[in-house]
């Protein structure tokens, strides 16, 4: 691996480039995520968005960022980042824009998109290569519209479409797992609560060519039913109980990047969230409970087993 | 407000009127303003969407009211009644808003000036609503409560029932004071003003924005309910924590290492408070004077 600017957190960017004053919810564990990823990534770029709670990011004729962006269905982030690279390229080929006014080429969705309606359409542009980075926020829900149940929501979660007293009985997909199977450039797992953590594979992903996918957990207070004062807090936690593994994959191989020592009790992510308080109260399902920690213990139990780095 | 629109719109409809009720949502985003409308007639309604001339206006949060996009003033005319939750006396509003028609205001309960304990707000306000309108009876009024708010706890339920007795006792003066609107018919009904557009090319007619971080002319810091201040004393100049996890990248550390808060565009969420170790942030209940709101400051 190559050296990284990002030693100490003091190596983080002092400034930021993206514009205060948008639609976003105050404590928004996505728009952290993004502000961090982009203040890495730098203006040069075009973001390729998907319909969700992003989308409102730009809303004509205001627009956070300092350059280029375009809003596409739900499902075709992916195609538009095609066009957009494909634009770029024959602009280059035809000496219309000079090698370094090139620019990179970012996709920006939800989970809704990326774990589901555009999982298509991504699977299709990882296969022809395309040299792209796709960030998804991933909020466990279709938050723009009332965090309806997705794909990334976990089991036991209450969802706008999941009222009853157990919440989701699905469980989240493995879109990690799922991009990893298809040998992209690169894909890695981060969070705004992990700023250097996530500095530093946003600094990977940009040194490699092909498709990359850069997937954020995103606290949502929102929709998720806590004081946003807590995205922080609750972020480090879905860390510190091993929820969501930090890692990174690369040429097949994956390496977790922060092991938690020793592993909190799920309960302490959990109880301090609105979407799963019906987990403790009328009364305690333990049987859940317990099923949702031992799904977490297999995972780790399974990654000690391989040490950190799961050939 | 959406509840306290259904609060409002059942307690008409067990009184035997026709009810339109309905929620107006712009960024639909914690902190963002809302609105909500309720029409009821002993006739059938008709109309469709939002009140043109309405009889009694209820302002919850009186800070939205130099906010356009709260749209308070929306169709206010000399017959209209304007209910704002307030300490400030009706006279004061009149001063400032310049209005014609009848001005009251709802003053809350308590000292506590932390808008985040008005949890009962929209409760206070269909409350007071019901008394202006003086058509709707007390009994109607907790019918109404009961319905709308079955999914809380007993004791929850009692808190608004409590809350919304309150406010109805304090509207008292004022009921039936609310002037029924005019009912309009379809021919009176202005026409919409068309505005024919030419087909232009794409590179004309597509919304594109030419210019960058044009969204710092958004001032979210008027969502604030809280206040974050950095105590200089205390701040140890670890510039990264605060302004590294700032959402809104709303912290900016200038040539000394010292983070500054974007009052104009701090939405309050306090993850700067939660995470500060040195606890070098403060936070405090936002007061926005209502006086530099209204030309359009934040104080
Ligand atoms: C094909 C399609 N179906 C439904 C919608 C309506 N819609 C807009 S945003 C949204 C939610 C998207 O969820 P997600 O991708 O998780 O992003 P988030 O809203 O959480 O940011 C939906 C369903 C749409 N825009 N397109
Ligand atoms: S709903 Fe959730 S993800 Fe969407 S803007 Fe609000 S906090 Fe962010």
């Amino acid at each position: 691996m190559s050296e990284t600017r990002f030693k100490t957190v003091r190596n983080l960017p002092p400034d930021h480039l993206l514009g205060t004053g948008t639609a976003m919810c105050a404590g928004c564990g996505g728009l952290e995520a993004l502000h961090q990823i982009y203040d890495i990534l730098g203006e040069k770029t075009v973001f390729i968005n998907a319909a969700g709670c992003m989308t409102l990011l730009a809303v004509y004729p205001f627009t956070p960022f300092r350059g280029s962006w375009l809003y596409t269905a739900m499902a075709s982030a992916p195609a538009g980042a095609q066009g957009v690279r494909d634009a770029l390229d024959i602009l280059l080929e035809r000496g219309r824009m000079t090698a370094a006014e090139d620019l990179q080429t970012v996709v920006l969705t939800g989970d809704g998109a990326a774990y589901g309606m555009g999982l298509s359409a991504t699977s299709g542009a990882i296969e022809r290569g395309l040299d792209f980075l796709y960030i998804c926020y991933d909020n466990e829900g279709y938050g723009n519209t009332g965090q309806q149940t997705s794909g990334a929501t976990p089991h036991g979660a209450g969802t706008a479409t999941n009222k009853g007293a157990l919440g989701y009985p699905g469980d989240k997909k493995d879109l990690f797992a799922i991009w990893a199977a298809h040998r992209p450039a690169y894909v890695a797992t981060v969070i705004g609560a992990e700023p250097l953590d996530l500095a530093r594979k946003v600094e990977q992903a940009m040194q490699l060519t092909g498709p990359r996918l850069i997937l954020a957990l995103a606290p949502c207070p929102t929709g998720w039913g806590f004081d946003p004062d807590a995205t922080v807090q609750l972020g480090k936690l879905a860390v510190e109980t091993g929820v969501w593994p930090l890692k990174e994959s690369r040429g097949g191989k994956t390496m977790h990047t922060k092991v938690p020592k020793k592993r909190l009790p799920v309960e302490d992510y959990l109880k301090c969230q609105g979407r799963f308080a019906h987990l403790f109260v009328p009364e305690r399902k333990d049987s859940v409970l317990l099923e949702i920690q031992a799904k977490i213990d297999a995972y780790w139990g399974a990654v000690e087993c391989h040490g950190a780095v799961d050939p | 407000m959406k509840t306290a629109s259904r609060i409002l719109g059942t307690a008409f409809f067990l009184e035997g009127f026709e009810v339109q009720d309905a929620p107006r949502y712009g960024a639909e985003r914690r902190g963002a303003p809302i609105s909500a409308y309720v029409r009821a007639s002993h006739r059938e309604i008709k109309e469709r969407g939002i009140i043109r001339d309405p009889s009694l206006v209820i302002v919850a949060d009186e800070t939205l009211v130099p906010m356009p996009a709260a749209g308070v003033f929306l169709g206010l005319s000399a017959q209209t009644m304007l209910l704002i939750h307030s300490r400030e006396a009706p006279e004061v509003w009149r001063d400032r808003l310049n209005v014609e028609g009848p001005i009251r205001t709802l003053s809350p309960p308590g000292e506590d000036r932390d808008r985040l304990a008005w949890r009962h707000i929209g409760t206070v306000c269909a409350a007071a609503g019901a008394r202006l309108v003086g058509v709707v009876s007390r009994e109607a009024l907790a019918a109404s409560l009961k319905q709308e708010l079955a999914g809380l706890n007993a004791a929850s339920l009692e808190e608004n029932l409590d809350h919304a007795r309150w406010a109805y006792d304090l509207m008292e003066p004022g009921q039936g004071r609310v002037a029924p609107g005019r009912w309009l018919s379809a021919e009176a009904f202005p026409r919409p003003e068309w505005v024919d557009l030419q087909y232009e090319d794409a590179r004309v007619a597509a919304p594109a924005i030419h210019a960058a971080m044009t969204s710092e002319q958004v001032e979210t810091g008027l969502w604030r309910t809280r206040r974050p201040v950095i105590d200089p004393a205390h701040c140890k100049r670890c510039w990264w924590l605060c302004s590294t996890y700032c959402p809104d990248s709303a912290i900016r550390v200038d040539e000394s290492g010292r983070p500054q808060i974007d009052y104009a565009h701090c939405k309050g969420c306090m993850v700067c408070v939660a995470q500060c170790p040195n606890h070098a942030i403060d936070m405090i209940p936002e007061r926005v004077e209502p006086n530099a709101a209204m030309a359009g400051k934040d104080s």
